[in-house]
């Protein structure tokens, strides 16, 4: 078996989040594969522009809704130019799923809290519907999310749905200076907005995922908060080619994130050489 | 396994042999500068005493660029099309010891979960024969990390010079077994005494640090004063890697070929280039030479042996010899031993 060759899908629909992000629904060509595609909260998958070449995203869509698959995507290099000029029925490649996944049978029963920056919803938001989804399950639940400004938010046509949820608190903050004169919302940076809002750690599961100076910052109002390492989770976003634990890119010390990861509890990172 | 008596004349005629029935025939240049394609039986080159090839045979298994798939769009409508498997019988002639080991330490990252095929099928269809090596200069270490001018690791067949044109084959691996016994000119005389190993000893490299040792230290200092030497002086160009028998860093890109069709390739990469390790955003865990150069000794020394149980190096001293600013890793081991001794005084 060739493991370097994906599978071909089709782009179904397009959403534009902000001026750099988009949003892919993609569906395999091959009806079989679809039916049978299977993935868990958390996990990633390569995407390929032929010609282009390919780019790692974790899988933005819940499990619960295996139908389609959705990928978000921020204009970074060669490959996301490229994917910006896709249109709807265009086709695509995919090999996947990859690495681990967020610990949905650890989490049930308990409170969670998820705590997103920027386009670090993308992952976050894939587990949050998948815990949405199978409600009853979980105790409270609390969503942090925040983004540099209010052009700059993703997934805003869904926060609203969370918002509206009963037992589901939802906070969105934007940086100070990116709001607007019609902004509702908090305005401060995610670690003083989680500070603020102190979501309780008992029995409680939180969920990280941000750009690295808003976990940095993060991570220490958690421990201020009482959270144990283990209770707070995150998941890394190393550059990555193979996605399969042989291209030797995304180590850290003897860690292969793309096997041993990306999901890891705050603890496991203090194991790690200080690299990422 | 048995061993057996060979003259070099019947050398050339398995290689003859195996050239009349299509066989690629690869040995080290007689510059050698690397592993050449050989077209007739007289340019195999079986010499224990010549110098390692400069870049290692790691190509004939994982290829400087190979072809993952080849896509064409046809009417709009996209296909993926996979390469031709690597199907010709190779025998190599001549290895040395320091290549041959590179062969299992290499398989375990391609075979961890996801078998990579591409490595597997060369693997599959090629026969090493390697020959005791006689050659030693300051750059040798291999016997730091276990093996020896003698170890048969990775091989399929080994060969020690006895006297002028004449050999001990041993047979080392089943494959090796089966891939002789098909040559029945080669299994004529059997051999039957035993080879004095502690006679070749005082020639051997010695032994220039202790790898357990080293290995410890690497386990409990990652911050430390010796990268930032290394790193200084390091210029990043990764030649190490490309000469190296058990890198095996990747790259993963699309080459267009017109408009309508192209192909995905592998490609060799280095963890010393800042690049490669840079993420979408900008941040860069590995953003200075000091960190790569860390990257590389504790991959080798240190992370290699906890994940896989094989150190990523066979001490052939390659990367020490093409170094253009003559950065001798196993002199940066030495010091590494003697912080750690120092360490438990």
């Amino acid at each position: 078996m060739n493991i370097y060759k994906p599978e071909l899908v089709e782009i179904k629909e397009i959403i534009d989040e902000t001026p750099d992000i988009k949003t892919f629904r993609l569906k395999f060509k091959d009806e079989k594969l679809q039916n049978n595609f299977s993935f868990k909260a958390g996990q990633f998958a390569e995407y390929s522009v032929f010609g282009e070449g390919e780019c790692t995203f974790c899988i933005a869509s819940s499990p619960t809704r295996p139908e389609f698959l959705e990928c978000s995507f921020k204009l970074a290099g060669k490959v996301t130019k490229a994917m910006r000029k896709l249109k709807i029925g265009d086709t695509m490649g995919l090999r996947g799923p990859y690495g681990n996944s967020f610990p949905l049978e650890e989490m049930k029963g308990k409170n969670v809290v998820f705590i997103a920056g920027g386009i670090g919803l993308a992952p976050v938001r894939c587990i949050i519907w998948n815990v949405l989804d199978l409600r009853s399950e979980f105790k409270d639940i609390t969503i942090i999310y925040g983004a540099r400004s209010v052009s700059d938010l993703v997934y805003k046509y869904e926060i609203q749905d969370w918002q509206n949820m009963p037992g589901v608190k939802t906070v969105v903050t934007v940086d100070p200076g990116g709001e607007t004169s019609d902004w509702k919302g908090e305005i401060g940076f995610v670690p003083s907005i989680v500070e603020k809002v102190a979501p309780k750690n008992e029995n409680t599961i939180a969920i990280i995922c941000g750009p690295p100076i808003m976990i940095k910052y993060t991570f220490p109002v958690m421990e201020k908060l009482g959270f144990s390492e283990d209770s707070i989770i995150t998941t890394l976003e190393n550059r990555m080619k193979c996605g399969l634990g042989k291209c030797g890119r995304c180590n850290i010390g003897s860690v292969y994130v793309c096997k041993d990861g990306p999901v890891f509890t705050y603890h496991q990172l203090k194991e790690l050489p200080d690299e990422f | 396994m048995k061993s057996f008596i060979v003259t070099r004349s019947q050398i050339n005629s398995l290689a003859a042999e195996l050239l009349s029935k299509n066989w690629s025939i690869f040995t080290q240049s007689e510059d050698r500068k690397r592993f050449k394609q050989c077209e007739s039986e007289s340019e195999i080159s079986v010499d224990g005493n010549g110098k390692p090839s400069d870049v290692s045979f790691k190509e004939l298994f994982f290829p400087k660029s190979e072809t993952l798939f080849y896509f064409n769009r046809d009417n709009e409508e996209l296909t993926l099309l996979d390469p031709a498997e690597p199907g010709t019988k190779t025998v190599i002639f001549g290895a040395k010891p320091c290549d041959a080991a590179s062969v299992p330490v290499l398989s375990k990252v391609f075979n961890w979960d996801y078998n990579d095929e591409f490595f597997n099928k060369r693997v599959e269809n090629t026969i090493v024969i390697s020959i005791a090596c006689s050659y030693s200069d300051e750059s040798c270490f291999c016997t730091s990390v276990g093996l020896s001018p003698f170890s048969e690791i990775g091989s399929d067949l080994f060969l020690i010079p006895t006297e002028k044109d004449s050999f001990i084959l041993k047979i080392v691996s089943e494959k090796g077994e089966k891939f002789i016994n098909e040559f029945p000119f080669m299994i004529q005389k059997e051999f039957e005494g035993t080879f004095d190993l502690e006679n070749q000893k005082a020639s051997f490299p010695k032994e220039k640090f202790d790898f357990a040792s080293v290995k410890e230290w690497l386990g409990k200092n990652f911050k430390d004063e010796i990268w930032n030497e290394v790193g200084e002086l390091c210029l990043g160009c990764a030649q190490c890697a490309y000469v190296c028998p058990t890198c095996h860093c990747f790259d993963i890109v699309d080459e267009n070929c017109g408009v309508s069709c192209g192909r995905r390739v592998k490609n060799w990469d280095s963890c010393q280039f800042g690049l490669f390790t840079k993420h979408a955003s900008g941040h860069n865990p590995r953003e200075d030479q000091s960190r790569r150069y860390r990257q590389r000794v504790n991959h080798k020394f240190n992370y290699y042996k906890q994940r896989f149980d094989e150190i990523l190096c066979t001490g052939c001293g390659r990367c020490t010899r093409g170094c253009p600013v003559s950065i001798d890793i196993a002199q940066v081991l030495e010091k590494i031993q003697c912080k750690q001794s120092a360490a438990i005084v």
